[in-house]
């Protein structure tokens, strides 16, 4: 205590001018809008940099929340999308509905086989059923194979077993998307006629003939093709838009007319 | 010692009501206005309460502030300046600094040239910086603060000279 009174005693000139000064800023502030607006300056400047210095630190323990919440955004504007494609598609044949998309996560990928399977943390007990199409944000992906109650196993686009239907967006022409189980990046479209006119970076997108994919959902663009066939199709390769080395978020598409198509089909 | 420091005290009223009623008035090539009241820092006695000074520099520097609606500006520099003096005249004057009228007499004309326009100098700078209160300013307040040191320097020395070779 003594000593803080020492030094207090000590200091009291350096104490007295900081107050006074401290009195005189204040006057200075209060008073004149030139210093008002400097002192302001001042103030925007530290409580700016310091809040940004805060947000950017803070930023990084909620990346989680924030990933979750864009997965969330990412779903309505998914189910937005989709909406629009059903408006747009009427006169189609497959005039399907996507109720709902699900979310989910990879916990399992493999691109280096030539029948390759992904595992998700979705399955029965979150409505995942068989032969649901399976898209990321930038595409295609697969179709749901098996399911478990917490787990489904996606076959592929890069499977060799996968034929999905597809359609040049700019022709409407009708072809096959399958992978030949060489380069994971490029899958062949099939069947599509020479009389056709294709050109490389053409974009290809589910044609919608299927149980899996409502028409219009991007698979990739033209990459290569060859004309020299004797059967009278185009080789076409593909390149993909979902980069399969990095999948983590994943959209399966429930539609609900599926069994009705079924039903008539079997009759 | 009475009579002395009531010397002073009228002294510094005197040069108050100067500074007030005479050179706030002038305005020499319309950007200095001489500052008399520095002279009071000046001439404050070493031997005087140091503590004190800086309560007479906030006193004196209100006042002239009050009277000029600057709001401050001359306050600030002028507490600076008493706050800093000690130092100012140690430096400038070393181990004569405790002769009571250093920057008068006893010491090296040298030294009291170097000791007022140190003070003189500081006072203007502080006083300009706040006026003008912007970096993009800076070579202006430097102008400023440089025609004004040299104006003032030239008016109190006059001053301190007309004071004591009267009391002499």
């Amino acid at each position: 205590m003594q000593s803080i009174i020492n030094s207090i005693v000590k200091n009291r000139n350096l104490i007295i001018y900081l107050f006074l000064s401290f009195v005189t800023f204040n006057y200075l502030y209060n008073n004149s809008s030139v210093h008002y607006s400097g002192f302001g300056k001042v103030g925007t400047f530290i409580s700016g940099s310091t809040s940004s210095i805060y947000s950017y630190i803070n930023s990084y323990f909620n990346l989680r929340q924030e990933n979750n919440k864009l997965i969330e955004e990412n779903l309505e504007l998914k189910k937005i999308e989709s909406q629009f494609f059903d408006i747009s598609d009427t006169k189609d044949i497959s005039n399907s509905k996507i109720d709902k998309t699900i979310s989910a996560k990879v916990i399992f990928n493999s691109i280096n086989k030539n029948k390759n399977i992904i595992v998700i943390n979705k399955g029965e007990f979150n409505g995942i059923t068989r032969e649901m199409g399976v898209i990321s944000s930038r595409g295609v992906v697969g179709i749901i194979k098996n399911i478990t109650g917490n787990y489904s196993s996606i076959v592929s686009l890069l499977n060799t077993d996968l034929k999905i239907n597809a359609i040049l967006k700019n022709s409407s022409t009708i072809g096959s998307i399958s992978w030949n189980g060489l380069d994971p990046r490029i899958v062949q479209l099939n069947d599509i006629p020479l009389s056709s006119s294709i050109k490389v970076g053409d974009t290809i997108v589910t044609g919608g003939m299927s149980f899996y994919f409502p028409r219009g959902i991007p698979i990739g663009t033209i990459e290569d093709y060859n004309n020299t066939s004797l059967e009278g199709y185009y080789s076409i390769d593909v390149l993909i838009f979902s980069d399969f080395s990095s999948l983590s978020n994943l959209y399966i598409l429930e539609r609900t007319d599926n069994d009705e198509i079924k039903s008539l089909l079997n009759e | 010692m009475n009579r002395e420091l009531a010397k002073d005290i009228i002294l510094s009223l005197l040069i108050v009501l100067s500074q007030l009623l005479i050179f706030n008035h002038i305005n020499l090539f319309g950007t200095v206005n001489p500052f008399i009241y520095v002279s009071l820092f000046i001439l404050y006695k070493t031997t005087y309460n140091k503590t004190f000074l800086i309560l007479y520099g906030f006193l004196v520097g209100l006042i002239i502030d009050l009277s000029l609606q600057t709001y401050g500006t001359h306050t600030l520099a002028s507490i600076t300046v008493c706050y800093l003096r000690e130092r100012i005249v140690k430096y400038s004057f070393g181990v004569n600094s405790i002769l009571p009228l250093a920057m008068i007499r006893g010491t090296q004309l040298t030294n009291r040239v170097t000791y007022f326009l140190i003070i003189i100098f500081l006072h203007s700078f502080i006083y300009f910086s706040l006026i003008f209160f912007n970096f993009e300013f800076t070579l202006t307040i430097f102008l400023y603060t440089l025609i004004n040191s040299i104006v003032n320097f030239i008016v109190i020395w006059i001053v301190s000279k007309l004071i004591f070779e009267k009391q002499k």
